[in-house]
């Protein structure tokens, strides 16, 4: 190659990510408009830019890279997401996933964040229908696993330090809640279904019914469950910092008989969210958070 | 292989036969705490996470040294440097008191992509300026020497204008950073380039070699791909023991992220280069 053709550093960089990012590989990758337009003469004549080894040609060694850029990524989707695979199938499955790499290729130097908007891009992606909206639902539920088990430790609320807030104060306390818990209000019974999926046999895509689910995690394992809808409507609004008073009367509305159902299962809502250690901070009217 | 031996030019030590440190094992080691000399790590595993890869890692770093090891530096690459990326490295190299941190001789990605795999750069003047360049930013704002490995590579730029390891070699000794050399990268890439891998090895600066890697990989036939899914072969324990003949002894790590087997697999595959390493201290008895 002469000097007066040598491509400088950055050009040949992007040429070759243009090229092993192809979706169809590296010889359509070559043929690509960004990557004529970087460097027209390897659409031309690729081995001026590549040489060919004794066994493998231009293409074929650039090939290499090409597959394992796919090969890489969608495995790692594979493994975060085997229900949203099993519903949709394998093959439906690693389509959304070449489609979602080409819609958002990765920009972070982790691969913790890979699939963040993989469930959006599958509410958009898929056919609208039960099986597509199930799977868009059971791809949350995974997403926030994986998000819940990178979170930031915190400490839970000990239960002495839950029996140290007077029976005066606890309308007018404000909970935090730990960073590893996501709350979760979907169109189907995606959380029963996961349950289902983990024994043998496939179960039933069930119709739309919505469900509220939590995923957090407690010590270092992620775990997920449904609430009943006042549950988290109250979580909901603890977690968005509401005082438990204010918090209550937004979840049971204003009529008096609610209020009296609402009562008799808040103590039992509790102790089941302390178990799982969603509480790690109290404030307390006028007085600073503490233990966030 | 009577050449001199070079000890290596910061004094780092010679830790002595460790393994890659994978989630598998997790549970193995905190509960055995088993007989390996140093851990390596996947720095990118253990950032941006407060999950259960750290409970385990903090634990193991009160016990073991540990040295990092990276994939997304991309030091070859013409973006800009991402210092905020360096803060993390520097953060988690400080919390489990890395004996050394390093990464690969490539670009891993441009125009703020990721491809999390290790791109080839171009063995030009202009690639190796641009490298020392980046490696001397690094460095200096790191404050200790980076440990970089020579990649297998599976193409070659028409426009490169010299060897791969004359490109290391001056790399390693004008932005005076540390390498990692590995020894089955370098009979990948020797297989895949049609190069003699004795004159690969005889032009590395070992005064600049802190660290040696050793890991199995595929065979297509047409070309070998750097699985690290089996046991090393023969051809690479004898590199090995060149090496280790050059070096007179530097820390070496068995990676093995595929197919990864129980924990005491890896110990008896790691334990066959201690008979490499007594072999050559029998034969340089002057030296020992």
């Amino acid at each position: 190659m002469s000097l007066r053709n040598t491509p400088r550093l950055e050009t040949l960089e992007h040429w070759m990510q243009a090229v092993v990012m192809h979706p169809e590989g590296a010889a359509a990758g070559v043929r690509s408009r960004p990557a004529r337009k970087l460097l027209p003469q390897a659409a031309l004549d690729l081995e001026s830019v590549v040489l060919p080894s004794r066994a493998l040609s231009s293409v074929g060694r650039l090939d290499i890279y090409a597959h394992m850029y796919y090969a890489r990524l969608l495995e790692i989707l594979a493994d975060e997401y085997p229900t949203t695979r099993q519903i949709l199938g394998p093959d439906a499955f690693e389509g959304a996933c070449r489609r979602y790499l080409q819609r958002h290729p990765s920009k972070h130097r982790t691969l913790n964040r890979l699939s963040e908007r993989f469930p959006a891009f599958l509410a958009k992606y898929l056919p609208r229908g039960n099986r597509g909206g199930f799977a868009v639902d059971v791809a949350r539920i995974e997403r926030a696993m994986e998000d819940v088990f990178d979170a930031p430790r915190a400490e839970p609320l000990t239960a002495a330090e839950f029996a140290a807030i007077g029976a005066d104060e606890w309308q007018r306390v404000r909970l935090s809640v730990i960073p590893a818990l996501r709350l979760l209000r979907l169109k189907y019974p995606a959380n029963d279904y996961m349950n289902a999926a983990r024994g043998k046999g496939r179960p039933r895509i069930l119709r739309s019914r919505a469900t509220f689910a939590i995923v957090y995690r407690r010590g270092y394992q992620a775990y997920r469950r449904d609430q009943d809808p006042a549950q988290f409507k109250l979580l909901t609004a603890l977690a968005a910092g509401k005082t438990l008073a204010v918090a209550v009367r937004a979840s049971v509305g204003g009529r008096r008989g609610n209020a009296d159902r609402f009562a008799a299962k808040l103590g039992g809502w509790f102790r089941e969210w302390a178990a799982a250690g969603l509480f790690c901070g109290v404030e307390r009217h006028g007085a600073g958070r503490r233990r966030r | 292989m009577s050449q001199e031996i070079l000890p290596n030019r910061w004094k780092l030590p010679d830790l002595g036969l460790g393994v890659g440190l994978r989630t598998q094992h997790f549970r193995y080691i905190t509960e055995r705490w088993p007989a390996m000399d140093w851990f390596e790590i996947l720095s990118e595993n253990f950032i941006d996470t407060e999950g259960r890869p750290l409970y385990f890692l903090d634990q193991i770093a009160e016990r073991y040294p540990i040295a990092m090891h990276g994939v997304c530096l991309s030091v070859g690459s013409t973006d800009p440097v991402d210092f905020e990326f360096l803060d993390k490295l520097r953060a988690l190299a400080r919390r489990v008191k890395a004996v050394w941190l390093g990464d690969h001789i490539c670009w891993t990605g441009v125009a703020g992509l990721n491809g999390h795999d290790l791109y080839p750069v171009p063995y030009t003047e202009e690639g190796l300026r641009h490298m020392i360049a980046r490696v001397r930013i690094i460095q200096d704002y790191l404050e200790r020497p980076l440990v970089l490995e020579n990649p297998s590579t599976y193409l070659t730029f028409a426009s490169s204008s010299m060897p791969e390891e004359e490109f290391i070699a001056r790399l390693a000794v004008e932005a005076d950073c540390a390498l990692l050399l590995d020894v089955n990268n370098v009979y990948v890439t020797c297989r895949n380039h049609d190069l003699d891998p004795v004159a690969y090895l005889d032009a590395i600066p070992y005064e600049h070699v802190v660290q040696i890697h050793l890991a199995g990989h595929s065979d297509n036939g047409t070309h070998c791909i750097d699985t690290h899914d089996g046991r090393v072969i023969d051809e690479v324990w004898q590199l090995y023991a060149r090496v280790h003949a050059r070096t007179g002894g530097r820390a070496t790590l068995l990676e093995w992220d595929a197919k990864v087997p129980k924990f005491p697999v890896l110990q008896q595959e790691v334990g066959k280069a201690a008979r490499f390493r007594e072999a050559a201290r029998v034969a340089r008895p002057a030296a020992a």
